[in-house]
C-alpha cells in the first residue's frame, strides 16, 4: 500500500504476483507477462515502473528468476550486441571464508554469462560451458555459484565502456534487489498480521494486545518507508543524486530486517518453525541483503562519505514537485 | 514586489513551478538581509520570533510567500506545491527554521478552506505577512491523546459566544495574535460530537496566556486561560458541532504535509553541522540519512496528494512517525559527533544545538503521540481486532 497508489502500478504488481503464484504449465511466468519485453524499454517511466513491480511480486510469492541478472546486463547490451534478456550478469560476491565468487540467480540454462571484472573490463561465456553449484540457500531462492575455469574469460567489453555500463547495471540492480525485499517484508507481515488476528490468548485474539498491535504498526511503517523511497526512485531514475541506489538498497535491508524481526516477534515460537511459511520471507531478506552492498556496510559508507564531501543526498526539490505523471 | 512588472508575470509565476522556483532562487542568492539574519542560530526564542516575522514580511512583500494562496486572502493563487516550493529552497539558503510560521501551513489551509470568508480575508493576509502569529488551541490539562474529553466551554450569549476553560501546551501562544480554540458547545457527553473550532483574539479581555519554561531552556509553549472571552458568530471556523472535523483537517497537514517543510530543515541542519562528524559516528550520520530520504519520498507523496485535492487520511500517520523518527536521529548523530552539546560551552551555535537536540526528543508527543499514531495504523490500516 502506497502513500500514494498509482492504479496502473497496483494493477501489474497484482497481474504478476498471479502469474508467479499459478504459472500456466510448463510456461515462463516472466513470458507471459511480457516481462522481458520491457528490459528494451526501461526508459519509460511505466515501463520500468512495471519492470522493477516484477521483484516485488517475487518477494511476495517466493519466486525466483533470472530477472535480476538480465536487468543488470541490460546496459551491456549495446556493447555484446546479445538481445535483451539472452544476456545475464552474473552477481560479484566477495565470500569471507572462499574469496570472490560469481553468483547467479534463477535458471539461466540457455542463456549467455556476462562476467564483469571491475577494472579489467567484462566477458561473456555461454552458461551452458561453466559449472553452475546449486548454493543451499534459505529463503526459496534458486542461487548458484559459477565455476569458470579462469582460462574461458577474456574481456569483450573493455573498461571504458564497462565502468559506465557497470554503474548502471547496480543502479538498477540494487533498485530491483530492495523492490523484492520490500515484497518479502510485505509477506511476512502479512503472515503476522493474519496471525495476529485468529491466534488467541487470555481468552482474545493477541491483536487486540497494543504491545502486539504497535509492533505491527512499526513494520507497517517500515515497509511503506521503503515503498515510498522505491517508488520515487525507479520514477525519477536518471534524476536521482549521486549514490541514490546505495541510500535506496540500505534502506531496504534495514527496514526489511527490522519488518521481518517484529513480524517474528509476534508470530512466536510457531514462526520459527520450519514448517511455518516466515522463515521462507525472512531469510530472503537476509540473503537479498547481503548482495549488491550489505545496509550496514552501505549505511557506512554513506555517512563516512557524506562527512568527508558534504555532498548532498537529498533527491532535488524540483524533481519532486514536479507532477509524479 | 519588484520582481513582477505585471499580472503577465505573475501568471508565468502561478501557472508554472519551475519559473516560480527559478525566480525565488535568484531573489535568495542575492541574499537579501532578511534571509541572512534568519540564517544565524538565535538560543534566545523571541529573536527568532523577531527575525523570521521579518524574513515573512520580505518574503511577502516580494510575492514569494503571496503564491500558494487563494487571492481573496492576500495571495497570488497557485497551491501548496510553490509553499513547498519556498520553503526548501529557504531552508538550503540557510534559514535555520520556519519557527512559529510552522503554524502556516499546519492552520492557514484549513483557515482558508472553512473559515467565515470576510474574517479570513482580513486576517490572514497579516498572518502571511508576519505582522500576526496564529497558535492553536487544542490540548488541555486533562485532554491529550484524548482530545474528544476537552472541557473548555462556549455558551450562546448576545448572539455570540462566551469561551471558558484552560488551554496547555499551545505553541507560540506568547507570540500569537489569535489562537484557533477547540471548545465545547455541546453536553458535556457529547465528546467529538459536541466540538466547535472558534478563532479567539488573545488580545481580549478574559484572556491570560502564561509562558511555559521548557527543559531545553527555551519558551515557546504555554498555558493559555480564557475566561468569558466573548467571540462573535463570524469566528466560527467551520460548522457549529463541527470542530472535530475542523480538528482532522489541521491535523491531516500536521501529519500528511508538514514534514515536507519541517525535514528540509533537519537537512540543513545535518549538512551543515556534517563537519563536526567523527568517523566513530559514520553509522549514525548514515542512519539519518536513510531517515531523511524516507521523510522526504514519503512526504512529497503526501504533498500531491493534497495538490490533487485528496488527502493521505490514516496513511498521514506513516510521515508523521517517519518525521519524528528522522529528527531523532539527526540529533543521535548530532550527540553523538558532538559532546559539547552535553557539557560544552554556551556559545550560541552549541545552545542552539544543544536545544534543538532536547526537543528531538519531545517530536514524538507533539502532533499526536507516537503510540496514537501507531493504533491508527493498527486500527484503520492493519484492521486489526
Amino acid at each position: 500500500m502506497t502513500v500514494t497508489v498509482e492504479q496502473a502500478d497496483q494493477e501489474f504488481l497484482d497481474a504478476a504476483c498471479l502469474a508467479l503464484r499459478a504459472p500456466r504449465e510448463g510456461g515462463d511466468p516472466l513470458d507471459a507477462l511480457g516481462w522481458w519485453d520491457l528490459l528494451g524499454e526501461l526508459a519509460d517511466r511505466d515501463a520500468r515502473m512495471a519492470a522493477l513491480a516484477l521483484f516485488r511480486a517475487q518477494g511476495r510469492e517466493l519466486a525466483t528468476s533470472a530477472a535480476l541478472g538480465a536487468l543488470m546486463a541490460q546496459p551491456f547490451l549495446a556493447a555484446t550486441g546479445h538481445a535483451p534478456g539472452s544476456l545475464v550478469a552474473a552477481i560479484n560476491h566477495r565470500s569471507r571464508r572462499r574469496g570472490e565468487r560469481l553468483i547467479v540467480i534463477g535458471d539461466v540454462a540457455g542463456r549467455s554469462l556476462l562476467v564483469d571484472r571491475p577494472g579489467q573490463g567484462a566477458g561473456v561465456v555461454d552458461a551452458d560451458r561453466v559449472g553452475l553449484r546449486p548454493l543451499e540457500v534459505a529463503g526459496r531462492l534458486a542461487l548458484h555459484e559459477v565455476e569458470l575455469d579462469p582460462s574461458a574469460w577474456a574481456p569483450t567489453v573493455a573498461e571504458s565502456h564497462a565502468s559506465p555500463a557497470r554503474a548502471r547495471g547496480q543502479f538498477l540492480g540494487r533498485l530491483a534487489l530492495a523492490w523484492e525485499i520490500l515484497g518479502a517484508a510485505e509477506g511476512a507481515l502479512a503472515l503476522a498480521v493474519a496471525h495476529a488476528a485468529t491466534r488467541e490468548q487470555f481468552g482474545k485474539p493477541i491483536g487486540t494486545f497494543q504491545a502486539v498491535r504497535h509492533l505491527l504498526a512499526w513494520a507497517k511503517t517500515d515497509c511503506v518507508a521503503l515503498e515510498s523511497v522505491a517508488v520515487t526512485a525507479a520514477r525519477l531514475d536518471e534524476a536521482t543524486p549521486p549514490r541514490h541506489d546505495e541510500v535506496v538498497k540500505a534502506l531496504a535491508g534495514r527496514n526489511g530486517r527490522r519488518a521481518c524481526e517484529r513480524a517474528l516477534q509476534v508470530l512466536g515460537a510457531i514462526g520459527f518453525t520450519a514448517e511455518h511459511s516466515h522463515h521462507h520471507f525472512h531469510s530472503r531478506v537476509l540473503a537479498l541483503d547481503a548482495l549488491l552492498g550489505t545496509s550496514a556496510e552501505l549505511t557506512h559508507a554513506l555517512g563516512g562519505w557524506v562527512r568527508q564531501t558534504r555532498a548532498d543526498l537529498a533527491v532535488d526539490a524540483a524533481a519532486l514537485l514536479a507532477s509524479p505523471q | 514586489m519588484s520582481h513582477l512588472t505585471g499580472s503577465g508575470r505573475r501568471d508565468v509565476l502561478r501557472d508554472d513551478l519551475s519559473a516560480y522556483a527559478a525566480s525565488f532562487e535568484a531573489w535568495l542568492a542575492s541574499r537579501p538581509a532578511e534571509l541572512v539574519a534568519a540564517a544565524r542560530p538565535l538560543p534566545v526564542y523571541a529573536e527568532r520570533v523577531a527575525v523570521t516575522s521579518e524574513l515573512m514580511r520580505a518574503l511577502f512583500d516580494e510575492g514569494w510567500a503571496r503564491y500558494g494562496w487563494p487571492e481573496q486572502v492576500g495571495g497570488l493563487g497557485g497551491g501548496i506545491l510553490h509553499r513547498a516550493a519556498m520553503w526548501e529552497a529557504l531552508a538550503r539558503h540557510g534559514v535555520a527554521a520556519m519557527a512559529l510560521f510552522e503554524h502556516l501551513e499546519i492552520l492557514a489551509p484549513t483557515l482558508v478552506a472553512m473559515g467565515d470568508a470576510g474574517f479570513v480575508a482580513g486576517t490572514l493576509p497579516r498572518f502571511l505577512r508576519g505582522e500576526e502569529r496564529w497558535s492553536q488551541g487544542f490540548s488541555e490539562p486533562e485532554a491529550g491523546s484524548d482530545l474528544a474529553s476537552l472541557r473548555t466551554r462556549a455558551v450562546a450569549a448576545d448572539g455570540g459566544y462566551l469561551i471558558t476553560g484552560r488551554k496547555i501546551w499551545t505553541s507560540w501562544a506568547r507570540y500569537a495574535t489569535w489562537c484557533l480554540v477547540l471548545a465545547r458547545t455541546g453536553p458535556p457527553e457529547s465528546r467529538h460530537r459536541g466540538l466547535t473550532a472558534f478563532a479567539v483574539d488573545l488580545r481580549s479581555p478574559g484572556v491570560e496566556v502564561r509562558a511555559i519554561e521548557q527543559a531545553n531552556g527555551t519558551d515557546e509553549l504555554a498555558e493559555v486561560t480564557f475566561d468569558e472571552v466573548a467571540v462573535g458568530p463570524e469566528r466560527i471556523v467551520g460548522e457549529l458541532g463541527g470542530g472535530w472535523g475542523v480538528a482532522m483537517h489541521i491535523l491531516a497537514h500536521e501529519r500528511g504535509t508538514f514534514a515536507w517543510f519541517r525535514h528540509n530543515f533537519l537537512y540543513r541542519q545535518l549538512l551543515e553541522t556534517v563537519e563536526t562528524g567523527t568517523p566513530a559516528a559514520d553509522r549514525l550520520l548514515g542512519d539519518a540519512l536513510l531517515d531523511l530520504a524516507a521523510v522526504r519520498a514519503s512526504s512529497h507523496l503526501g504533498l500531491h496528494a493534497h495538490a490533487s485535492g485528496a488527502a493521505l487520511g490514516p496513511k498521514a500517520a506513516f510521515v508523521k512517525l517517519l518525521l519524528g523518527a528522522s529528527e531523532q536521529s539527526v540529533n543521535d548523530w548530532a550527540l553523538a559527533s558532538d559532546p559539547d552539546l552535553a557539557v560544552g560551552p554556551p556559545d550560541d551555535e552549541a545552545a542552539a544545538r544543544r536545544q534543538d537536540y532536547l526537543f528531538s526528543r519531545i517530536v514524538t508527543v507533539y502532533g499526536g503521540s507516537q503510540q496514537m499514531q501507531l493504533d491508527t495504523i493498527a486500527k484503520q490500516i492493519l484492521r486489526l481486532p
